[in-house]
């Protein structure tokens, strides 16, 4: 769950980044799209029983690494998206701690 | 009565349908209901203001925008009445609702889910069309992101009970509208309940 909130946090943390370091179009658009984007996926995901869902936050820290390149960011903004970025992809792949059984899971209604 | 034991789904630690599993998730969506109510009474014009701590006229700009009245009704309306919805569909029925009552639980996750992504979608055009935040629609919006999860356990234990119904030949309509739940009633649950 912990890392959830982290990753809960970076999110936010993506939506007042063009506001706090001053950078603005292309790379302000994209944080503000990709940031609450990546807040609702680890607010979701803190549950046990939606914590898969964490996984869509590792694709879209690859997309933080990689725009910057392919949209020529200037540097507080190229150097935010690629610590962010990276810090979230870490945060997303592990599952943590699971305390509940919950009858297998959604896997079990596809068997 | 009352032990977290009774009326726990096969091959679970906990019962979704225990009220201290729900009654937190009614209380947020009787929040997000007060606070969408709010933010309605402003677009309809039946206010003069609205309260924006932090964003200067972020709040008017967002309340006033053309996205927010895309539809017939202003988007705080339709929020409300979703969060209301929330509510309702998250109180009706008792500890065994998951098997009892598979409608109401599944009512539930539907109107939790769209509700939630909705909000996201208005958070990200606020700031990236009008360049503005507003807090009171934020706060809605990480209300009904917080409500998914909670909400969606109780949808799985009723849909694994469905799928169990199915396997053991009985009628999974009849047991979705709740029109026979004993019929369906897993074993161990019987014995937990002699």
């Amino acid at each position: 769950m912990w890392f959830q909130v982290a990753n809960t946090a970076l999110g936010i943390w993506l939506m007042a980044a063009p506001a706090v370091l001053d950078y603005g179009a292309p790379a302000a658009s994209v944080d503000r799209v990709l940031g609450p984007t990546v807040a609702a996926v680890a607010l979701i995901a803190a549950s046990e029983v939606t914590r898969g869902f964490r996984l869509l936050n590792v694709p879209i820290g690859v997309a933080l690494l990689v725009v910057p390149g392919l949209l020529g960011y200037e540097t507080p903004a190229l150097a935010n998206s690629i610590a962010i970025g990276a810090a979230i992809i870490l945060l997303a792949i592990p599952r943590g701690r699971i305390k509940h059984q919950v009858g297998g899971g959604w896997r079990s209604l596809a068997e | 009565m009352g032990s977290s034991l009774e009326n726990r789904p096969p091959g679970w630690s906990y019962n979704p349908s225990r009220w201290n599993q729900r009654l937190p998730i009614v209380a947020l969506a009787l929040l997000g209901t007060a606070i969408a109510a709010y933010l309605s009474l402003y677009q309809l014009n039946l206010i003069e203001d609205v309260w924006e701590p932090f964003f200067a006229d972020g709040s008017r700009r967002i309340l006033e925008s053309k996205i927010s009245h895309i539809l017939p009704i202003p988007d705080a309306v339709l929020g409300a009445l979703g969060y209301l919805l929330d509510a309702l569909t998250g109180v009706i029925g008792g500890r065994d609702r998951w098997r009892r009552m598979p409608w109401i639980v599944v009512i539930f996750g539907l109107a939790v889910g769209p509700l939630g992504l909705v909000s996201v979608i208005l958070v990200i055009l606020q700031p990236v069309l009008f360049d503005a935040f507003c807090t009171l629609c934020l706060l809605s919006a990480v209300i009904s992101v917080v409500m998914i999860g909670p909400a969606l356990d109780e949808l799985l234990a009723s849909l694994q009970h469905l799928k169990r119904i199915r396997r053991q030949g009985g009628s999974v309509w009849r047991t979705f509208w709740g029109i026979d739940p004993a019929a369906g009633q897993p074993t161990d649950l019987k014995q937990v309940e002699a």
